[in-house]
């Protein structure tokens, strides 16, 4: 009788915990509304002692870190643009949605799949501070503390087998801490190649999932549980060292580096006209390519004639084989006063075929604007041969990434390649003048820089290389800043303004130091010295 | 027994679950909001809520000025200062050649940069301001300051003499940009940015010229018609309401609403001025007024000789862009041979003006309208005119802009 009746106890139990379910179900949870609200927020002035108490750990970086700063204009900046960015990116998400979910939709036999609500909600993510490293090498590093409590409602409605269910995910909190890395710089804008983002703790992720009106994530343990399996994949992905690498400018374009070198013999002109009063014209040429620092280079003056022969030839180094050219000008040869230019052309380079000798007749024009319609007159032609030779693939890719690199082939099997990159210097002054270049003495031999007129922190970044038959343990580098005056009567024209000994111990062991020195002689003077060991093996 | 016992127990256990778990939804909810209210009232302090926060413990270091410093700002820019510098030459050149060649004195055959370095000090930015002045607009001021070591070298040809090149050296740059956001709803979520410098605080743009291998004597007035150029460019296209307009590419927008529009018509009549100076060694000055509001687009009166107390009584029509911030601007000259000596100036600030009102007005002349350069307080008689301002209705401020434009191109056309 007893265990019958137990038995049945059981049975009830189930039935009625089951029963009960439903009935608080629909009690508490069904009626519960289902809308976001934006959040009242009141003036932290009329917040008394207790509500204060719980802002304290939230408050910013910036206020409680000196090396932080604030940046309240970006948060400003992005809460007035946050409603237009609301509905950009939610419109994004549904087209980019809208055709995985069709193809997906038939594999299980779901009916339909909408977004009844989405929106990013009111509250735009917070920037509590940023912080920024500075090192010595060619990057920028930002830490800016990022904080996102947001109240956004993303509601699917789910459709299958006759019954609907409707999933929400609301209150979305993400803490997190990225770094950013802007590397390598490069002369084009936006004068960074890629950027580099990983997160350096792992990040704080809580929001709410609601099923048919009940919050998963509210059940004890289960969020936690949730909440640290989403931390470690991020963390998996992206805890620092591990970065999410995202390219803006190819690097090798970017870096403006040697491509090819055009070989250019200038043969000779035709009937060029006189330009003197008096006698023949004295023409010369002078060539150059477009989108380059580089200085022209000039034939020699052929004196009174109109049809000159040279046949001389210069090399001239191609960045960017796409977009530059080369540009002749012939100008008449004065004794007196201005040149006067004769006529002009130019040639693309993509016109020429790599490693192809074409020789072409340029008809010389006044200049390049066709619609100038001041003269048709003849002014001559030029002759010239072109030759494009683009480096070969090895030559080109020095590899940008990785600064550590092997030595070139010839290098004696125990010794290796000693590399001296002098960057620039900081505060140096000299008693007379300051025009500053450096001196390097290694084993003997000595090498100097380019001088720098009137600069008190020059920048050099010139490389020497110095062949060796074994590491340098024990030999030490001397690094000298000097000046020299060009001025007449100087009782002191050449004079020191400071210098350093570098022990290349450390070298031979790292295979690669960047530094910053202090100068000694000189009252607050520095300079940077990168140092890499190449060896063969 | 045993069973309704244990489905009542069941049901009461049921019942219970339930309602915890709700309770711990609100919680949790609750919890939830709370943190975010707290982090976005966190997200702009001022001085007194950070006092309230902080009671005793202020840290002294926190300062609130009305531009946001950004100091990590100024040590990125520095660091990529180099790389920028080299990046922006090629740019430079290519648009502010054009300018100068707009923008040349008459007196100047040709304008062009010889060598153009921007150095190795960066500009420092002194602070930024965030601000929404309109609807679907974010405002940002940017105070920028720049003493840098800039090498630029222009090749100056004036007629009759050989080409000199003339370096600017020791540039200094003081000055607020205003850059306009035009917010629209799809990614990126800017449409277009309007740049332009903010005449309130007078944009300082301070150099020394020197000319390189000769002397700055040899063109006379040279350095002044070189301010000047810069003066004009300033002025008329970079300083507000006359801005630039950059469509941030991949939306179409339609940038008219962005640019500045010609607002109304200006009458103006020089009637006549009284007790001139006389800056003649013999007889008297011979003068002449030089009427605008934008310098572009000057209008001259007839000269009237050896008189200190003309009457000319001609009639101009000028074009306003913005009342609120434009002024009329009257220059007196003296003709003389060689270069016309000026006698006075004054300005007619645009929004003392009512439409549709015309007004007489005697103005006194000043010898410069920086009020930092008058040295002395001699009185440099005074000059009358009539004015009446037209507010343009959209067919009307169509044509304007239409006869602008066509203006412009003739004049490329007859400088080459």
């Amino acid at each position: 009788m007893g265990f019958f009746s137990t038995i049945l106890g059981f049975c009830g139990f189930g039935v009625g915990v089951s029963t009960g379910l439903v009935i608080g179900y629909y009690l508490f949870i069904y009626f519960q509304p289902s809308d976001v609200k934006d959040p009242v927020i009141r003036p932290l002035v009329e917040h008394d002692s207790q509500s204060l108490q719980q802002l304290l750990p939230e408050i910013p970086l910036w206020v409680k870190n000196p090396d932080y700063d604030r940046i309240d204009w970006l948060n400003k900046f992005l809460e007035l643009m946050w409603p237009y960015l609301d509905k950009a990116i939610c419109k994004t998400a549904k087209n980019i949605a809208k055709p995985i979910i069709a193809e997906q939709i038939p594999k299980y036999k779901i009916e339909s799949v909408e977004f009844e609500e989405l929106t990013l909600g009111s509250l735009p993510p917070t920037f509590q501070g940023m912080k920024v490293f500075v090192t010595e090498e060619k990057e920028l590093i930002m830490e800016p503390s990022l904080k996102w409590a947001g109240n956004p409602n993303v509601t699917l409605g789910v459709k299958a087998f006759g019954l609907k269910a409707t999933v929400q995910a609301v209150d979305l909190q993400i803490f997190a801490q990225p770094r950013i890395t802007l590397k390598p710089l490069v002369p084009s804008f936006p004068c960074f190649a890629k950027i580099f983002v990983s997160l350096m703790e792992k990040p704080h992720v809580d929001f709410g999932l609601k099923l048919f009106g009940a919050d998963l994530m509210s059940i004890p343990g289960l969020y936690m549980f949730v909440q640290e399996l989403i931390k470690d994949q991020v963390a998996n992905m992206y805890l620092w060292p591990k970065t999410l690498e995202v390219e803006i400018l190819d690097p090798t374009k970017a870096m403006m580096r040697p491509v090819g070198i055009v070989h250019v013999k200038v043969l000779r002109a035709m009937k060029l006209r006189k330009k003197d009063l008096l006698g023949g014209s004295d023409p010369y040429v002078k060539l150059k390519i477009t989108e380059s620092k580089a200085p022209s280079k000039k034939t020699t003056v052929k004196h009174k004639n109109l049809n000159p022969e040279w046949n001389e030839e210069f090399s001239i180094v191609v960045k960017d084989p796409e977009s530059q050219a080369l540009e002749f000008i012939v100008y008449d040869w004065e004794q007196v006063g201005k040149h006067d230019k004769m006529g002009m052309n130019v040639v693309p380079l993509k016109e020429l075929t790599p490693n192809e000798p074409k020789v072409m007749t340029l008809d010389l024009l006044k200049n390049l604007n066709q619609n100038d319609a001041q003269d048709d007159k003849f002014r001559g032609q030029l002759v010239v041969e072109l030759t494009y030779k683009p480096f070969k693939e090895g030559d080109t890719s020095k590899d940008l990434d990785n600064p550590l690199q092997k030595a070139p082939e010839g290098t004696p099997p125990s010794g290796g390649v000693l590399v001296v990159i002098v960057h620039e210097a900081q505060d140096v002054e000299g008693k007379h003048h300051t025009n500053p270049y450096v001196r390097i003495i290694f084993n003997g031999e000595e090498r100097k820089t380019k001088h720098v007129k009137k600069n008190r922190d020059p920048r050099w970044d010139e490389e020497f290389t110095f062949v060796l038959e074994e590491p340098p343990l024990k030999e030490k580098l001397h690094v000298e800043v000097l000046s020299t005056s060009t001025r007449i009567g100087l009782l002191h024209p050449k004079e020191t303004l400071g210098y350093v000994n570098i022990s290349l111990a450390d070298v031979v062991n790292n295979k690669r130091i960047n530094e910053k020195y202090h100068l000694i002689d000189s009252k607050n003077g520095k300079i940077q010295i990168e140092l890499q060991w190449r060896t063969s093996s | 027994m045993g069973l309704i016992l244990g489905m009542v127990m069941g049901m009461a256990l049921g019942v219970a679950l339930m309602a915890g778990w709700r309770h711990m939804i609100r919680y949790r909810s609750g919890k939830r909001i709370s943190k975010a209210v707290d982090i976005k009232s966190l997200s702009s302090l001022n001085r007194d809520d950070l006092k309230k926060i902080c009671g005793e413990n202020f840290p002294a270091w926190i300062s609130f000025p009305v531009f946001e410093q950004v100091k990590w700002l100024n040590k990125q820019l520095s660091k990529l200062w180099p790389f920028v510098a080299d990046a922006a030459e090629a740019i430079i050149k290519e648009s502010v050649e054009p300018l100068l060649e707009d923008y040349r004195p008459p007196g100047i055959t040709s304008l062009k940069f010889s060598k153009l370095s921007l150095g190795t000090v960066a500009p420092k930015i002194e602070g930024i301001r965030v601000q929404s002045l309109k609807e679907g607009q974010i405002t940002m001021d940017i105070d920028l300051r720049w003493g840098g070591d800039p090498s630029i070298i222009l090749a100056v040809e004036a007629a009759l003499v050989a080409s000199i090149p003339i370096q600017l050296k020791d540039l200094k740059v003081f000055t607020v940009v205003r850059a306009i956001f035009q917010l629209v709803d799809e990614i990126p979520c800017i449409s277009a940015v309007v740049v332009a410098l903010l005449s309130e605080p007078k944009p300082r743009i301070d150099y020394t010229l020197k000319a390189v291998g000769g002397s700055l004597t040899a063109i006379p007035g040279i350095s002044d018609m070189i301010d000047d150029t810069v003066n004009s460019i300033i002025t008329d296209m970079l300083q507000w309401p006359h801005r630039i307009v950059v469509p941030i590419g991949g939306i179409p927008i339609d940038t008219s609403e962005l640019e500045l529009k010609p607002q109304g018509k200006l009458t103006v009549t020089v009637v006549r001025a009284n007790n001139l100076k006389n800056k003649e060694l013999i007889g008297k000055s011979d003068p002449y007024v030089v009427v605008y509001v934008r310098p572009m687009f000057k209008v001259k009166t007839k000269v009237i000789e050896d008189n200190l107390n003309p009457v000319w009584n001609q009639t101009f029509e000028l074009i306003a862009e913005d009342k609120e911030t434009q002024s009329l601007i009257f220059e007196v000259f003296d003709q003389d041979i060689g270069q016309d000596k000026r006698l006075g100036i004054a300005k007619l600030p645009l929004i003392e003006l009512e439409p549709e009102a015309p007004k007489e007005i005697e103005l006194r002349l000043l010898p410069s309208l920086d009020m930092l350069k008058i040295k002395d307080k001699k009185d440099r008689g005074t000059l009358t005119i009539q004015v009446l301002y037209h507010e343009f209705n959209k067919e009307e401020q169509l044509a304007a802009l239409e006869e602008e434009k066509r203006i412009i191109e003739e004049r490329k056309k007859g400088k080459n």
